[in-house]
């Protein structure tokens, strides 16, 4: 009979998320979400490789692709997963300036890769391969679309955190804030390398 | 059952320490209907889930009625083609999205807390966001029916290319991409959410195999939301960029393959079919132990099956698509998958029925639904076997014996285990009970109108009855069955007006009654061992839990020769909800502002850009104001400014409640 | 109580199922024509039994459990009955047998899968064309269209999706082009190429086939065969906009010789016009028709290209030839035998009204589909009826009875 005994929460331990699987709420959420993440671009990855020779008669994006130039904005992009590492490890030991500074050069690096996409839709239009051209097009430009729309909003986090230590409210403490945004960042960026790779790499049949 | 009551009215005096800490500061509890739209308690959460759920019944059910009542008779011109296939279409989308999928997300927000011993979900703020937008998407699917020039006419699998705008030029198809996908938003940001608090929330001792067969057929629900919704999310997209803007995914004469389609659709679609089931499942499977005595037999056995159905969920789905010409050896390799996920649905049955299997049954309204759910279900689930024998599909499919087939699954194996759900839980709900003989009449009127309404349709589907016609002609044999049919679905709908009547007439009734107690029914599981209806707080003190059916040992033991004795009373093991002063999220009135916007965004797409403008702007700012909004915990003001920190304050809740457990007397 | 109740209810429901298929019904399922329906059936007929007794062991268990184990309440009763909750031969049992009943099910399955998915390569027939007799490997392509079937004959050829090409409206022209009926050899494995001009459609004749969907882009292989001569009827059965539960078709199957017949027929030009009223009619087949519809010999020999969605109209030539019309739905010849002028005036009348279509008052930019409402006069109706009649030879009276459609 061990009824009434009242217990309200009176200690708030930040450090100690007591949690079944020993991984906080909010890492496990992230874990999940992006494991749906999976599945998003799973399906437009095999929309465009079903249409990627499917140019009716028109140009198509594999004519097209700048192989060197594409390669240096993944080449930024993947950088920019180091950065990352280091703006976490900055922030894990409290050295807030030096996060704030990694976490900066992230973000940068990931408007770096944006701008390029942006300069490459732009020539690739002028070439004549438009949103509507065909259905190959549609899949490119969805596909890649969206996952530069992944990484601006990564960037946005990014920014959040930077001006959140600007203001001081983000310090040691919420090392796993800036974590969880980084396992975001770093899925943005596995998700790139494998559609350079399947999409840009590999020839078309 | 209406917004207004207040069935979680305490009167322990729980009040909410308010100490506005940031920007904004978080309403506190005021009562009436402003603790309604700014709640983030998943019971009330869940209860609107259930209000909803049961509105889009019955305008879904109005459908079916108006669809019956076309096909009564041959050649009738009572509504017209085009009408019609609206109606067919809403029907589908209604029933589906808009009443099973949140009437089980009822169940799930109510009961997966209580049934791990958790205080709440682990992110209270975007379960009620889940229910809003989920809410909004709803109204907005339904709007095109006022400013969308009438409802989606496409099926609710809306092929393309007949779902292209030359083909449905009207904005209906518009409406079901948008309300979809904003339904869909809610259903996973709600799986990943439930996901986490059964992963992560459970009660201490409450290890994953001791959780309650109704918490694990929801988690697998859950995972199956979480990896489908995905999938449908892109189809809808490319449709919608189809008919928005021009793209080119879906348009054969520009070298598109309308199979794309159908696969995206059905890689989502039957994983949906389990999402459906699953936890009506999990209903039966604690009606039925807790009314025949027993445990539930082979536990292991049900929960790795019900993980299995969900696996081999992903593996079949082109049994959709035998006719569509995929290719013999897709065909072969997707109806031997089929037949061999009619393996661990064949266990559940047996498992059901060797739990019944000399116990000592007792018939109440919800164990009358659940036996009445293992009987149709396996008619279901049988015809379902002879469909996947591809062969005979392709002359199956598209006709009403797949209708019979999916109306015995869905309906019969879904909605009936729900219904018995709700008769079985009600007490603890609202703290009175349904009455148990109109829930009989409830009951026998409803499998009597369910049988004489899909038992027909098999004969019609054997003897050619195409699907999705408006009409039919005299002389094919059609005119019998389907007047049977016709009479069989208004028994339904009478059956519902008595259970809405009873809803009704019981909470009258229930002041003159004694209340239910913390365990009416002899039940198992942790939700029992609390007050009826559940405290606001759930828990006075977390249980340490020692077993499965762990709730059940505080009250009986088995002794060494295996009989069963009473070791406590119930009143005198239950917890009485006294706790003061426990700690619980505060409301916000965000989630629903957010979710105001998104279909102010839908809006835009189809008919103003401008539009879109507005609804980002709230949604937005809904975002902004969720971060910028204080946790509402003294010592948690500081350094916290990302949206997910209330959920290490939850688990700090959970934690420092639970260290305190004194174990029982 | 319960249960026996619902036990009843069962075994009547299965009584009632086969009882109401062996109704006399032209659409049914269970009633093969052909080899291939009848390897279907005799796939289907073991497992609906095996299906049979598991329903009934299954749904007569819960009525008997629920019948002996039932108590009225739990009122003072504190004696529990043996609490079971596992046993592990019981559940491998209860695993196996299921696995077991499935894995001679897939057996089955498979077999006839591969059967009904393999074509006769060797199967060609002669068939005289004119005057020149070929070998025809029997192939008919069969076009959906929304909310009419075309069947294309090419019998100079062995056609292939490859050599049809992937622009569905704009098919090489073929020997003879009909609509609504497609008309094969008894006894000959008819290869058929499926596929749609707009939306997908399903062809399906249950007496010789399972159904096969019409997907526009690709060429989907099915094959129909009939045992003996008769009609038999189908139905569109994927939904396929409006008029879905309009477009229907029939099978003819006729003897060699008949079927020879009807290819030295349907390959002749249309007759010549004579008398006055269908000289008028003529001339406003040409004025109002012609557009859309083809009459080999009058307007053209070649596919015309409509400005209709699908970007084709039932080719015409021998439209009195074939006893439906408007996709199936009408006869277009009276009990009596005599020309069905009432439905085929009507037809011209107000065809949204005999069959509803997008064809009149359309959204900007899209184009018709189905037949428009050409706000004939009755005049020219009148005429156009007594034209249409002199287009083709009437059918047989065993024909025009047997696919006579309400």
């Amino acid at each position: 009979m061990s009824t009434a005994t009242a217990t309200a929460d009176t200690h708030h331990d930040h450090d100690s998320h007591a949690t079944n699987t020993g991984i906080s709420n909010n890492k496990l959420a992230m874990w999940l979400f992006l494991s749906t993440e999976c599945l998003l671009f799973g399906a437009l990855i095999s929309t465009y490789l079903l249409y990627k020779t499917r140019g009716n008669g028109d140009v198509l994006p594999t004519d097209i692709f700048d192989i060197p130039f594409t390669s240096v904005s993944s080449f930024v992009l993947l950088m920019s997963s180091l950065t990352m590492v280091l703006a976490l490890s900055a922030v894990t030991r409290g050295e807030m300036d030096r996060g704030k500074a990694w976490l900066l050069v992230t973000a940068m690096l990931g408007g770096v890769f944006i701008g390029g996409q942006v300069y490459e839709f732009t020539s690739f239009y002028r070439e004549g391969l438009g949103y509507t051209t065909n259905p190959a097009a549609s899949a490119f430009y969805t596909l890649t679309g969206f996952h530069g729309v992944h990484v601006s909003l990564g960037i946005l986090m990014l920014m959040s955190l930077w001006v959140a230590a600007q203001q001081g409210k983000l310090t040691q403490k919420n090392t796993e804030t800036v974590e969880i945004v980084g396992l975001y960042w770093h899925f943005v960026d596995i998700v790139w390398i494998f559609i350079f790779t399947v999409i840009y790499l590999i020839p078309p049949a | 059952m209406t917004i207004t009551e207040e069935p979680l009215a305490l009167g322990s005096g729980v009040t909410f320490a308010q100490r506005p800490l940031g920007v904004l500061t978080r309403p506190q509890a005021q009562g009436g209907w402003k603790d309604w739209v700014s709640t983030v308690d998943h019971k009330k959460i869940g209860i609107m889930y259930g209000v909803a759920a049961m509105f889009f019944f019955v305008v879904g059910g109005l459908e079916a009625l108006l669809i019956r009542t076309q096909l009564a008779f041959p050649d009738q011109g009572f509504i017209s083609a085009d009408l019609y296939n609206q109606i067919f279409t809403m029907h589908g989308v209604t029933m589906v999205f808009l009443f099973i999928m949140p009437l089980a997300a009822a169940f799930a927000n109510y009961l997966i807390p209580l049934q791990i011993g958790a205080r709440d979900v682990a992110f209270p703020r975007l379960n009620a966001l889940s229910f809003w937008v989920w809410l909004s998407g709803a109204i907005f699917l339904n709007t095109s029916w006022i400013v969308g020039g009438g409802g989606a006419n496409c099926g609710w699998f809306c092929y393309s290319p007949n779902s292209g705008i030359v083909f449905s030029p009207t904005h209906g198809v518009d409406f079901y991409a948008v309300g979809l996908l904003i339904t869909g938003i809610a259903s996973l940001v709600s799986a990943v959410n439930l996901i986490v608090t059964c992963l992560n929330m459970r009660a201490p001792g409450m290890d994953l195999m001791r959780m309650p067969v109704l918490t694990w057929m929801l988690l697998v629900t859950q995972f199956l939301l979480a990896f489908a919704l995905p999938v449908i999310t892109v189809a809808l997209l490319l449709l919608l960029f189809d008919r928005t803007f021009d793209s080119q995914f879906f348009d054969p004469d520009a070298g598109a393959d309308p199979l794309l389609w159908q696969h995206l659709f059905w890689i989502f679609g039957h994983p949906e079919v389990y999402i459906i089931i699953l936890p009506s499942f999990g209903i039966i499977s604690e009606i039925i132990p807790t009314f025949s005595r027993k445990p539930i037999f082979g536990y292991t056995a049900m929960v790795f099956s019900g993980i299995a159905i969900g696996f081999m969920g992903w593996g079949v789905w082109a049994h959709h698509m035998f006719v569509s010409g995929i290719g013999p050896i897709s065909v072969a390799a997707f109806s031997m998958a089929t037949m061999f996920i009619a393996v661990p649905t064949g266990v559940k049955i047996l498992n059901w029925l060797t739990t019944m299997w000399g116990g000592k049954l007792h018939f109440t309204t919800a164990m009358l639904f659940a036996t009445g759910t293992v009987a149709m279900f396996t008619i279901g689930g049988l015809s379902g076997v002879t469909h996947s024998l591809a062969p005979a599909d392709t002359q199956q499919t598209d006709t009403y014996y797949i209708v019979a087939h999916f109306h015995y699954v869905i309906f019969g194996g879904g909605v009936l285990g729900l219904f018995g759900g709700a008769y079985f839980w009600w007490p603890k709900v609202f703290g009175h009970f349904l009455n148990e003989k109109r829930g009989k009449i409830n009951f026998w009127l409803m499998l009597i109108g369910f049988n004489l309404t899909f038992g027909p349709m098999h004969v019609l589907g054997l003897q050619g009855m195409s699907r999705r016609i408006d009409t039919y002609s005299a002389g094919y044999g059609f005119e019998f069955w389907n007047l049977m049919a016709t009479i069989g679905s208004y028994l339904i709908a009478i059956s519902v007006v008595v259970f809405f009547y009873n809803v009704w007439k019981s909470k009258k009734e229930a002041v003159d009654l004694p209340p239910p107690g913390p365990d009416p029914w002899d039940a198992r599981s942790l939700e029992w061992s609390i007050p009826s209806p559940t405290p606001e707080h759930n828990f006075d003190e977390l249980p340490q839990v020692e077993s499965f059916d762990h709730w059940w040992f505080q009250k009986y033991d088995i002794d060494d020769e295996g009989k069963v004795v009473r070791i406590a009373n119930t009143d005198d093991v239950a917890q009485d909800g006294s706790a003061t002063d426990v700690h619980l999220p505060s409301p916000s009135y965000w989630p629903l502002v957010l979710a105001i916007g998104l279909p102010l965004i839908g809006y835009g797409i189809i008919f103003n850009l401008w539009l879109c403008v507005l609804g980002g702007l709230l949604t937005g700012g809904a975002i902004y104001a969720w971060v910028l909004e204080p946790v509402d915990d003294p010592d948690a003001g500081h350094g916290h400014d990302d949206h997910h920190d209330e959920a290490a304050e939850l688990a700090a809740v959970a934690s420092g409640a639970g260290s305190d457990n004194e174990g029982e007397g | 109580m319960r249960s026996r109740r619902n036990l009843s209810g069962l075994v009547v429901l299965l009584g009632l199922l086969l009882a109401g298929c062996a109704s006399d019904a032209e659409l049914d399922t269970l009633k093969p024509q052909s080899e291939t329906a009848r390897q279907i059936d005799d796939l289907l007929d073991p497992v609906l039994a095996i299906a049979g007794v598991v329903l009934v062991l299954v749904c007569g268990a819960v009525a008997w459990l629920g019948w002996k184990n039932r108590v009225a309440s739990y009122e003072g009763d504190d004696d529990f009955p043996e609490q079971m909750a596992h046993n592990n031969t019981l559940e491998i049992l209860m695993t196996g047998v299921p696995a077991i009943i499935m894995v001679v099910v897939a057996v089955m399955t498979l077999t006839t899968h591969l059967d009904i998915n393999s074509y006769d390569d060797a199967n060609a027939m002669p068939v005289v064309v004119e005057g020149e007799s070929t070998n025809w490997e029997p192939k008919i392509v069969v076009v959906g269209n929304q909310w009419w079937w075309e069947f294309r004959y090419y019998f100079s050829e062995d056609v292939t999706a490859e050599s049809l090409g992937s622009d569905m409206k704009n098919l090489p022209p073929a020997d003879i082009v009909t609509s609504g009926q497609i008309i094969i050899p008894t006894g000959q494995e008819v290869e058929l190429l499926v596929t749609s001009r707009d939306v997908i459609h399903s062809f399906w004749i249950p007496a010789l086939n399972g159904k096969r969907d019409a997907r526009p882009g690709f060429f989907a292989p099915w094959k129909i065969e009939a045992d003996n001569p008769g009609v038999y009827f189908g139905q569109c059965t994927e939904f396929c906009g409006l008029s879905h539960a309009r477009m229907r078709m029939q099978t003819i199957a006729m003897t060699s010789n008949d079927f020879q017949a009807w290819v030295d027929q349907q390959m002749q030009p249309a007759a010549e016009a004579t008398g006055e009223a269908v000289l008028r009619g003529q001339e406003a087949f040409v004025t109002n028709c012609s557009g859309c519809h083809l009459v080999d010999g009058l307007n053209g020999s070649e596919d015309i290209s409509a400005p209709v969605q699908s970007g084709a109209a039932p080719n015409l030539t021998h439209f009195a030839s074939r006893t439906t019309f408007a996709g199936g739905i009408l006869s277009t010849y009276n009990d009596d035998g005599t020309f069905n002028r009432d439905d085929v005036s009507r037809w011209l009348r107000e065809p949204e009204v005999v069959k509803d279509n997008a064809a009149n008052d359309l959204p900007d930019g899209t184009l018709p589909r189905g037949m428009p409402n050409l706000g004939l006069s009755e005049r020219t109706i009148s005429d156009l009826v007594a034209y249409l009649e002199t287009l083709g030879p009437r059918p047989t009276d065993e024909i025009i009875a047997d696919s006579e459609v309400e």
